[in-house]
């Protein structure tokens, strides 16, 4: 496979702030503490696994199909709760949260998926506007936000199509720009480029990385090969529900370990 | 959150919904109006039924207490006036001889046998009465039995008057129409209610992965239901006016008088037509409760 490492032309002109590596020396902004999850009919998704992410980070959760990745970013978004230890997100435990304060939670947080959940009936610009509409109508400027959305993401010229007029990568951006319109400090992307032909892929993570680079800590859970290793990025690899490997500037595999 | 835009925006989707879903809204409101149709029918039966035997009731919640020939008449109003004073009293009319005398002649066509006996010397042998009406046909019987043994009381076989035979069976008609009453508003709100909740479901289902969204992108469960619930109140309101606007279309064609159809009348109707659209709205905003729940425990 090829993938052309040249950045990504949306890039090109933002206002990337360069707010540099981790901050080591801050608080953790995310701590996962022995934790394991069961799902109800018995099977075991996540097995004891401890790590913590400093604020500004990007880490990868690789690993191949039911390894857990995908529970990790579950329990991050509070769609489930651990069946022991604790999960710590800017030091408020997610078990602790009540119900009703989900919604302060994820708007803190920028949530991507595999198969984008765009609404097909809704233009661009309404797909990411849909984000303020639902939770705060009221908000002012709200053209220029979209439209800063969308300038981020390289699609401030497609935002009277409708996403069935879009590649996939680009309904990817559309879904990356939603995310980002409420300036998320944690950014969650689970397999955004499992539907993508590898250079759409590539600019999705290229994205991921600039959206790091100008402040947001970002955890993706893939298991694209190319992207892990083309990044450099830390690596936290799943295997069984269990965190098997937590590495700074890691690679998807590690040499001599067998494929995932 | 600023309200205004809060409220363009659920009425908008409330609106969206029902045009989105319009076969099964049409469908839903169709059969809502039916069953609330059913239901005030139902009332405005009950109530003209209700009616006919509260007028029979009045008419037989009557005690008539005779007087004994030798009591004064400061006693005979002393025992008026302690009488009235019951609880359960409603008003106490004093009857001498010569009103019951008077009576008699004219409602029970006796006045040739009166004369008869006032010519032979015989005099008027009608007692007084205290007539007692009741505010509860069921208290008439126990108010005879206290006042039965009253030494002030005419000495006859009968000493007091009431028809024993018909309270009882009033008493079992008005409760028979009024369970019915009750018991088919009851299925036919219920029967309305699971019609809004399914149809609510269907566009709760079908709006899932908007749901989904909202979910994700932080929007409170209030937020997701308010769509919905004025999507049921505006189909229980709109079967609620559609329903009254036939009742009282039918009332007016069978009415007379200024009444409508068997005798209700314009305040009552007003009434009906309130309750249907209060309840109406009632079931439909419940019946969206019902109907999204699933969507957002999902």
């Amino acid at each position: 496979m090829s993938i052309s490492t040249s950045p990504a032309p949306i890039l090109t002109g933002t206002k990337a702030t360069g707010n540099g590596p981790p901050a080591r020396h801050d608080p953790p902004i995310i701590v996962f503490e022995r934790v394991s999850k069961t799902y109800p009919n018995g099977v075991p998704a996540v097995l004891d696994v401890s790590f913590t992410v400093q604020p500004r980070d990007f880490v990868f959760v690789v690993g191949a199909s039911g390894a857990g990745k995908s529970t990790i970013i579950r329990l991050l978004i509070r769609e489930e709760t651990a069946s022991k230890g604790h999960v710590l997100v800017e030091g408020q435990d997610l078990a602790r949260i009540r119900h009703r304060h989900l919604p302060r939670l994820r708007r803190k947080m920028g949530i991507v998926f595999q198969d984008f959940k765009l609404l097909p009936n809704l233009t661009v610009a309404q797909n990411v506007a849909f984000a303020i509409q639902v939770t705060d109508p009221g908000r002012s400027h709200l053209k220029e936000k979209v439209g800063e959305a969308l300038y981020i993401v390289g699609l401030e010229d497609k935002l009277n199509n409708y996403p069935t007029e879009l590649s996939g990568g680009e309904q990817q951006r559309v879904a990356i720009a939603r995310a980002l319109i409420h300036r998320p400090r944690i950014f969650l992307a689970d397999e955004p480029t499992g539907n993508l032909d590898p250079d759409a892929g590539w600019g999705i993570v290229q994205l991921l990385l600039q959206i790091n680079h100008r402040g947001a800590t970002v955890v993706m859970a893939t298991h694209n090969r190319e992207v892990v290793d083309l990044s450099r990025r830390r690596v936290l690899a799943m295997e069984g529900g269990r965190l098997i490997r937590d590495e700074q500037e890691g690679q998807y595999l590690k040499e001599g370990e067998a494929n995932l | 959150m600023n309200p205004i835009p809060a409220l363009r925006y659920v009425i908008g989707v409330a609106l969206q919904n029902i045009a989105r879903n319009r076969g099964i809204a049409f469908a839903s409101v169709l059969t809502v109006t039916m069953t609330l149709l059913g239901a005030g029918a139902a009332v405005a039966v009950v109530s003209a039924l209700d009616g006919v035997l509260h007028q029979e009731e009045a008419q037989a919640s009557v005690l008539k207490v005779f007087m004994a020939d030798h009591i004064s008449f400061a006693s005979a109003l002393n025992m008026e006036h302690t009488l009235g004073s019951e609880p359960t009293v409603l008003s106490a009319d004093f009857e001498n001889k010569n009103q019951a005398a008077t009576q008699a002649g004219s409602g029970l066509g006796l006045s040739g046998a009166l004369k008869i006996l006032q010519e032979t010397g015989a005099g008027n042998p009608l007692p007084a009465s205290i007539n007692l009406h009741l505010r509860d046909i069921a208290a008439v019987s126990a108010l005879n039995t206290q006042v039965s043994t009253s030494a002030l009381l005419y000495p006859g076989p009968h000493p007091t008057d009431y028809n024993k035979d018909v309270i009882p069976r009033l008493e079992k008609y008005i409760f028979a129409a009024q369970l019915g009453g009750a018991m088919l508003v009851g299925v036919v709100g219920a029967v309305a209610l699971v019609i809004i909740t399914i149809s609510v479901r269907t566009a709760a289902f079908v709006r899932r992965q908007e749901i989904e969204i909202m979910k994700l992108v932080g929007a409170t469960d209030w937020f997701v239901r308010w769509p919905f619930l004025v999507e049921g109140i505006i189909v229980g309101v709109v079967s609620a006016i559609l329903a009254s606007a036939a009742l009282v279309g039918v009332g007016l064609g069978f009415g007379s008088g200024g009444n409508l159809a068997l005798g209700i009348g314009i305040r009552f109707a007003a009434l009906i037509v309130l309750g249907l659209i209060v309840g109406g709205a009632v079931l439909g905003s419940f019946g969206s409760l019902v109907g999204v729940r699933r969507s957002l425990a999902a």
